[in-house]
Order: structure tokens, then sequence, then C-alpha cells
């Protein structure tokens, strides 16, 4: 018998430690590994709530050795007392160093030192299909002096949150990450997904429904989205732009600035056809014909009489309108463009 | 040797190591190959947009968002769930994934399998691949696909094949999560070949919603590629498939039912026609033992309309075998009526066997027949018959317009009455006296509640009730049961209660009010509640399950009927007020019959819908009555009115 094989075999084993254990001391490989890292990073939270549906209790996550965490902005933080209990059942007084509700953004700082605790710099972005892992205290479910729960799933897709569809009732207004697993049930706010690696990938976000399909969104908010704002709580330098807070809905120009008449809107869905275009009008010049229905207005998809108006509504003077309207089976394309001036009301 | 010992522990120290990046390598391979499989597939993948249509479907809010369909033909022929088209939008849109739009036609629908089949006008589009049909097995990878966002990926959700052959045959089950999001897109396997189209079902439930539910559970469902292209030219032709049906109904119902022994054969249909009758026992179905109810439902869960079948049957011992061609669509059941109210005591005072008429309704079979208050009946067509329960089982078998022979006693005579069956009505008696309330010989346990009392059902605060017992209540007689459903807003507790105590204490019916906790009115999530309660009004006191009505005002119209429509074994009359039928009625069945009862003010916005409503409901054979208050709004019912829907109620036990 020769040395050969098991030389070999020894040079393969040194390889294999070297490419497992070396290349990446921080960030274990498998997801097993990757969740005993995680852990430690992720607390519970315990404040305000309790009454009517609305938890007492969310999720957090370190971003520093001495103590600063990020969770979700949430009733749970207005209370006299919030409480951190880390996931060896170490328990401290948590004091809010600053929030971004427009972010559902929340920086918290604890009196402790030397904790493991995720770098921001190392956070990462992922697509559709990558797996990941979210970590939180979802129900309440860690207790004691244990760890939060872990789940797995894919992302499902990256796509906008846009809180001005009405789709959402949320501040939040930038892309997200959505799950196929049900990351996002009470106590998971402030949470974290990962990568299947342990890289940062975002935070938990709140329970939200989507109006438009009737389902629970299982979503998160990037880290790359929360990052600077996170950095500038954490060194004092925040300082919040309230101007952008006004939520008012835009009623800025209707149906009949552009010599359209909408048929008349009796039902909750009315389809937007075309009753009358009017003589002279730009609908007209630009080749509308009544029973046109629109179907799409500036790429949005027009699925109601009121649909359309409110896309009307946010147009600035002189912006560009191109409306899809489908005319005996087929689909036209036609550009208006708004007047110059607001019109008086 | 000892060299060899060292190698062996060098080894064992790097084995957790090599098993750590096994693990990694793995999981990424895998995360690689759904990515993969995802991009392989989405060229194939297109969003579904509608304009326009319904808000509100089976008490659901339909959703207004986006879904998928997937290309099965290259010339625009784009296959998806139907459940998008619930709603009847007025017009389709389809984006392709490289964003050029297309308005969609509906070419055909199966709704059997719940798809509908597009078709765009363009050309040269990517079709699905389909998997190999026999290489699905349960526990491989799944990656569920859908495209409702306008990115260019496809929303991508994984799992595993958690079964085949689910929902009698006609679908894969998975647990990766299947929702509206991509409903009408593709499950694909692990190389992006199409295992099925992903859509909504529930093996209890056939409405146009059902399975919906279930979104968030680990459970969807998937429609085999194999059995879509088995039917996609028959689709591409314009042809609507629907399942097939026989028209049988077995005396053993459920998932534990044994023998598919017949209860029921509908006359006219292809069971009827090929000479299957009750009693007889199905043995095969194509050649396939069906030794149980559950083996016969799988076998022609997977069959259209316009299949051809054969049934081996066990009739005295002896096995025929028949061909014959499913149908679309049964011919309505209608239920027979002989015109009689039976007397409601468990047997006649002398303990004879019978059925003791109480009142013989005006205007009816029996009346015409020359039937009297007190004859017995004792027969049908030369059959015993010892109780009402045994009459009614009997004559629900008949159709109208047959002719039955009655063996009545009268007095010391007995005689041989003819009569020939007509359709059951809901017409109310202009008098109708009231059951007497007689006296016990027993005492009335002292613990029992009586009078107007309010609870909360199961210590549950939200599910608050107020109820009227007649004081005159005993356990030894059955009582009618009302449940009241209040318009949003307004329980109307004490003018109902004050309109409805004496019509109670005289016609035995106890009155129970549960109280919704949301302003806004009933919602169909609190079927639950008012099922809950009834269930405790009948542990608590004696009910009578032929008169168990629920009763609703306004806006309470929509679930008092959805209430009844869901459970067909509770209720036997459904009576609204001011408010037409806002849910789609379901079939008429002959094991649970249901009359429906509409009181509308003539000057009620919803007069003319309330009449509709009446004229659907008896066109699909649900007896139904309509009472209309001259001089009258939107107001609740008049005293008068409410005399009427108690003498409805007091006749629900009719035969």
């Amino acid at each position: 018998m020769t040395n050969r094989p098991i030389l070999m075999l020894r040079t393969v084993g040194l390889l294999i430690l070297l490419a497992s254990g070396v290349c990446r001391p921080l960030f274990a490989q498998s997801t097993r590994e990757t969740i005993d890292v995680v852990l430690p990073r992720v607390v519970k939270i315990f404040g305000a709530g309790g009454v009517a549906n609305l938890e007492a209790y969310g999720s957090g996550f370190l971003i520093s050795s001495d103590g600063h965490l990020v969770t979700v902005w949430s009733h749970v933080l207005d209370a006299d007392v919030v409480t951190v209990v880390l996931d060896d059942g170490r328990r401290f007084e948590a004091e809010l160093l600053g929030a971004e509700p427009t972010l559902e953004l929340a920086v918290l700082k604890i009196d402790a030192e030397g904790l493991p605790h995720f770098d921001l710099s190392q956070a990462t972005e992922a697509g559709p299909g990558s797996r990941v892992l979210a970590f939180s205290n979802v129900f309440q479910v860690a207790v004691g002096d244990e760890p939060v729960s872990v789940l797995h799933g894919v992302i499902a897709a990256t796509e906008p949150l846009s809180a001005r569809s009405g789709r959402y009732d949320v501040s939040y207004d930038g892309p997200v990450y959505v799950v196929d697993a049900v990351t996002n049930n009470s106590g998971a706010a402030g949470g974290v997904l990962t990568t299947r690696d342990g890289l940062l990938l975002g935070m938990i976000g709140r329970q939200l429904n989507d109006s438009e399909s009737n389902t629970r969104l299982n979503y998160s908010i990037p880290i790359m989205e929360l990052t600077s704002t996170i950095r500038q709580i954490q060194t004092g330098d925040f300082s919040r732009n309230r101007d952008d807070l006004s939520s008012e809905v835009a009623n800025n120009f209707d149906a009949i600035d552009f010599g359209i008449v909408l048929v008349p809107d009796v039902v909750e869905r009315t389809p937007a056809y075309i009753d009358v275009v009017l003589d002279d009008s730009q609908a007209e010049s630009e080749g509308l014909l009544p029973d046109d229905l629109i179907v799409f207005a500036n790429n949005r998809l027009v699925h109601s009489c009121q649909a359309f108006e409110a896309e009307l509504g946010q147009l600035q003077p002189a912006d560009d309108l191109t409306v899809v309207v489908r005319r005996d089976g087929a689909l036209v394309t036609v550009t208006l463009t708004a007047p110059r001036t607001l019109p008086q009301r | 040797m000892r060299r060899f010992t060292r190698q062996c522990l060098f080894l064992l120290l790097t084995m957790p190591f090599a098993a750590a990046l096994a693990d990694e390598r793995l999981e990424g391979l895998e995360e690689q190959a759904f990515r993969e499989a995802a991009v392989a597939a989405a060229p194939a993948i297109v969003r579904i947009q509608t304009v326009g249509g319904l808000d509100v479907i089976n008490g659901l809010l339909t959703p207004s968002g986006p879904t998928t369909g997937v290309v099965v033909g290259e010339d625009g022929w784009i296959i998806t769930s139907s459940f998008n088209f619930a709603s009847q939008p007025a017009s389709i849109l389809v984006t392709l994934p490289n964003g050029q739009r297309y308005p969609a036609d509906i070419v055909a629908s199966d709704s059997s399998r719940r798809l509908t089949l597009l078709k765009i006008d363009a050309d040269g589009l990517e079709a699905i691949k389909p998997a190999d049909a026999g290489s699905v097995q349960v526990g491989q990878w799944t990656i569920a696909l859908g495209r409702t966002s306008d990115q260019p990926f496809p929303n991508v959700a994984v799992g595993i094949v958690s079964a085949v052959g689910r929902i009698y045959g006609r679908a894969v089950q998975t647990d990766a999560n299947i929702s509206p999001k991509n409903y009408g897109g593709p499950l694909v396997n692990i190389r992006g070949e199409a295992i099925g189209i992903l859509v909504p079902l529930n093996p209890e439930n056939s409405d146009e919603t059902a399975g919906v539910e279930w979104y968030d559970s680990g459970i969807g469902f998937a429609v085999p590629m194999a059995a879509i292209n088995n039917v996609l030219p028959r689709l591409q032709s314009g042809e609507d498939l629907s399942p097939g049906l026989m028209g049988i109904s077995f005396a053993e119902l459920g998932v534990t039912a044994g023998q598919p022994v017949l209860k029921r054969v509908r006359p006219g249909s292809p069971a009827y026609e090929a000479g299957l009758r009750e009693g007889d026992i199905i043995a095969r179905i194509d050649d396939v033992e069906t030794p149980r109810v559950p083996h016969v439902r799988q076998e022609l869960g997977t069959k259209y309309a316009g299949d051809a079948i054969s049934v081996s049957y066990l009739r005295e011992e002896s096995v025929t075998t028949v061909d014959l061609t499913l149908t679309s669509k049964l011919e309505a059941y209608v239920a027979p009526q002989l015109g009689i109210l039976p007397d409601r005591a468990s047997q006649a005072d002398d303990g004879a066997p019978g059925v003791i008429v109480r009142f013989v309704l005006p205007d009816t079979p029996a009346d015409e027949a020359g039937l009297e208050r007190r004859d017995r009946i004792t027969a049908i067509d030369g059959v015993p018959v010892a109780n009402a329960k045994e009459l009614r089982e009997v004559i629900s078998h008949d159709r109208p317009s047959d002719q039955i022979e009655l063996t009545v006693v009268r007095g010391a005579s007995e005689e041989s009455v003819i009569v020939t069956l007509t359709e059951m009505t809901a017409d109310v008696p202009e008098q109708l006296p009231s059951h007497a309330v007689s006296e016990s010989n027993t005492p009335r346990d002292e613990a029992i509640r009586t009078g107007r009392w309010v609870d909360v059902l199961g210590g549950d605060e939200s599910r608050a009730y107020w109820a009227y017992v007649p004081d005159a209540y005993h356990p030894e007689q059955a009582q009618g049961l009302v449940v009241w459903l209040h318009p949003a807003g307004d329980t109307m507790e004490s003018d109902v209660l004050k309109l409805w105590q004496p019509i109670c204490d005289r016609r035995g019916l106890i009155l129970v009010g549960p109280k919704t906790s949301d302003q806004k009115g009933w919602t169909p999530s609190e079927l639950d509640f008012v099922t809950d309660l009834v269930e405790e009004i009948r542990e608590q006191y004696t009910i009578d399950p032929q008169r168990i009505v629920v009763h609703g005002y306004a806006d309470a119209g929509a679930l008092t009927a959805y209430a009844a429509f869901q459970q067909r074994d509770v209720f036997r009359g459904v009576s609204i007020a001011g408010a037409p039928l806002r849910v789609r009625p379901p079939e008429v069945k002959p094991e649970h019959p249901l009359q429906l009862h509409f009181t509308i003010g003539a000057d009620d916005p919803a007069f003319k819908s309330t009449e509709e409503s009446v004229e659907i409901l008896r066109t699909a054979m649900f007896p139904t009555s309509l009472l209309t208050i001259p001089e009258h709004g939107h107001e609740y019912a008049t005293i008068d009115a409410i005399e009427a829907i108690a003498r409805w109620i007091d006749a629900l036990d009719r035969i």
C-alpha cells in the first residue's frame, strides 16, 4: 500500500479546510452556520401596545459593538421604557436616538459593550430566486434566554412599494424585497433578512396588505436604502426633512382639461370609456373618439374612471400624458400635453 | 499502522468542514438552479391586467391587481386561471415580457379545472416547455412563477411537490407560496419546464373564488400541463369545458363514506336515462373498481361533459354495465308538494302509526283531493308510513305531476285518495291557526332561561347576542328558531323584540339576535359566529330542525342569504326585509330543502331589484315568496308583514 491516496486525501482535506474556514472568517457558509452567526445579532424589543390587536413587542438588530441597534418605527417604541433583550437573555433599557418615519426606521442605543453586531458596510443586494433567511421574534415565540426564530425562503421579487398608488397603507416609498415565506407577522417588524451566507439584505417591514390582490405582503426594506440615515442618526448629524411629508392627493387636472368627458362614474370600477370628445380640443386633434376605452395613462393601468382622474391629478403643467385606448379590439397610443397653467377652479 | 491512524484522525478532523462545504455548495447550486429555471420559463410568462368589473364576489372583495398568464401557442394563445376573470372585467390586457401590450379576448373556459384560454393578435411568441408528465414526483423542487409587476424578472416562490392527483385527480399540490400574485402562472421544475398552471382550488368547494383562502397556508395547486394539452384544441375551437355530471347522489356523503349506494338518480339525467335507479351500487367506472364513494368521485373528477364512460352497477346480486355520456347541466331538482302541515307530536295520541294532518294548505293537491284536518295518512302507494319524516322523505323522491295514492284514515273509516302532486311553493296561507302549546305533565327545569336575556358566546366579548324565549317554553315541545341579523350600526333590539314577542309566544318561536362588533355591518367571516350561535341555542333548547330561519333587514340581507346558502343543513328558511338577494343562489338540493321569503315596501328603492331576485330564485326552483307592503318605504316590516312572515315560518314543515 502506498501513501499516495492518503496524501491526496490529506491535501484535499486541507483545501477544504481553507475554503470553508479561512476565506471568510466572519461569515460562515452553510445555512446552519450562518444561523449560528446571525442569531446573537438579533434582539427582542418590548414596549407599548397590547391593546386592540397591537402587539407590545418587536424585533431589532445590532449594528455596533457598543449597543446601537436598528428597528422599525412603530407604536412599540411609544413607551416610557423600551426594553431590549439579547439572545442570551440579558436585558437593557433602550434609548431612542432618532427615527425616520418615511423609511419606517428607528435607531436605539443600549448601554453595553463588546456585542456581536452586523457591519453595515458589508450589507449586500440580491435578486429574485436568491435564498434568504428571516430572523425575528415573530409572535413573541422567543420568551426567555433564547434567540429569535428563523424562517427560510427565496426572494420572490424586488419591486417598488409605491405609497402613492394607494395600494398600501405605508409611508415608505421605495424598493422592497418581497419574500415567498410568511415573514411579516406580529412582532417580526425590525428583524433582518439575510442571504444564506449571512450578509445583511433588509429590515423586515410591518404587516401590510396589498389592496390590489387582497393578500399579505411579506416585504423587507433594503439596508442600502437605510444605511446613510442610520449613520446620520448614529453620529448625531441627522435632521429630518419635514417638507416632503405632505401626503395630500394632488388634483391638478381633470379629464375635461384635455377635452375628454368620461362616461358617468356610477359604480366603484366604472371602466374609463370616453363619452364625449369636446370640439376643438386636444383630445379631438389627437384623434381620440367617443367609446374609446382608456386602459393606460403614462404607463399606469387605468382600471376605472377614478383611476384616470387620479392620474391626471398628479400631472404638472406641460407634462406629457401618454394615453393608450382600446378601440375595436386594438390598442391605440396617443400623447397629449397638460395645459401650461393650472386650471382655475 | 500508527501512521494510518494519524491520517484517519486528520481526515476525521477535517470532515465537518467538508460537510459544511458540501452543504454550502449544494445550497448554492440549488439557488442557482431556481434562478435558471425562472429565466428559462420567463419568456413564456405574461402579465394580465383587467379593466372594470365587479367589486365583490361571494362576499369577498375581488382583487383588481394584475395576474399572470402563460403562452401555450406561439401564435398568441395564452392560458391562465379563471380566477382572474371572476369579476367579469370590461377589457383584458396582456403585456409580453418585452413590454409590448395587446388587448386579449377570452376564447373559452374550462370550469372543471378553472382555466381560461386567451388569444392575442401576436405571432412568434415563445411557448412554455411542458415537463415530462411521468416525471413529476412528490418531493421534487417546484418553482412558482408570476408576472404581476413590471419588473423584467418574474416573481418567484420555491417549494416542493406535496402530492399528485389532488382535487379528484385534477391537480398537483405544492407548498410553494401560491396567491393572486402567481395564479395563472406556471409551476416549473428545476429545469424551468412547466409542471402545471397555478389555480386556486378547494376539494370541498367549487365556487369561482374557492381556494383563495388557502393562499398563505402552504397549500397550492397547479393543473398538470398534460391535462391542459389534452383539451387545448377543444378550448382553441371555442368550446367551453365543464365538469361531467351523471346526476346521482349517494346514501353516504363525505370522505369516510362507504359503498357507493345510489340515494337519488336525478330524473332525465344521463344516469337515469342509462337505467340506473335508487339503491343500485356503482361497482366500476371505466373498468376501475369503485368500492367506496370517494373512488367514484376520483374517477369522475377528471371527466368533462361530453365524455363517454362505462358504468357497472350491482342490482339484486347481478352486475350490469351501461355506457353513458356525461352532461354539463342537470335539470334542477323540483320539490313536489302535497299541501299538508303534519301534526308536530311525534305520534298520534293513541300511538297509531301514520301522519296526522294539522292543516291543509289552500289550493294545493291535498286541498283539491279533499283531505281534511285530523285525517291520518297511513300509507303512500301501499307502503306504510310511520311518521311525518318518512312521508316527507318518500314524497321528496317523487316528481311534481306524479300521481300518488294515499291511504287515509278518517274517523273509523279508511279510504284511498289519489293525489296529483304539484311544485312546492312558499305561499303563505291567509289564515294559519297557531299550533296550540299544550300543557305538559312534567314541570320544567327551573334553570332553563326564558324571557329576554343577553349573553356572549363562549365568553368572547366580540360575540354578544340577545335572545327571547317564550315563557311557555317546555323541552318536550320543539320550538322554531329565528336568527335576527340587524342592519349596520343599529341592533334594533327593542323594536324587534316589541314586534316579535307576542308572535313568538303564540307560534312557539325562539328569537336570537347576534350583534356584529363591526360598525360597518356584517362581514362574511362572521358566518361562524352565526352558526356557532345556532348550535349553542340548539344545545340549550329543543328546536324543530324544520323551522330554523335566518331573518335580516337591509344590508344584513347579504349575510342572511349567505348564511343559509353556506349552511344548507342548518337553515330551512331565509327571510329578507328591505333588500334584494345579493348572493348568487346555489343549486337546489333535495336533501336540504330551503324556502325564501322577501318583504319589501312598494316605495323602497330596492323594490325592483327585489322583484328580480324573486324571479331568479324561482327560476332556480327555490320556493320563494314575495310580500309587498303598499305605501311603505325602506323602513323595517310592519306588524302585519311580520305576522305573515311568522305564518310562513309556521308552515315551513309543509309536505
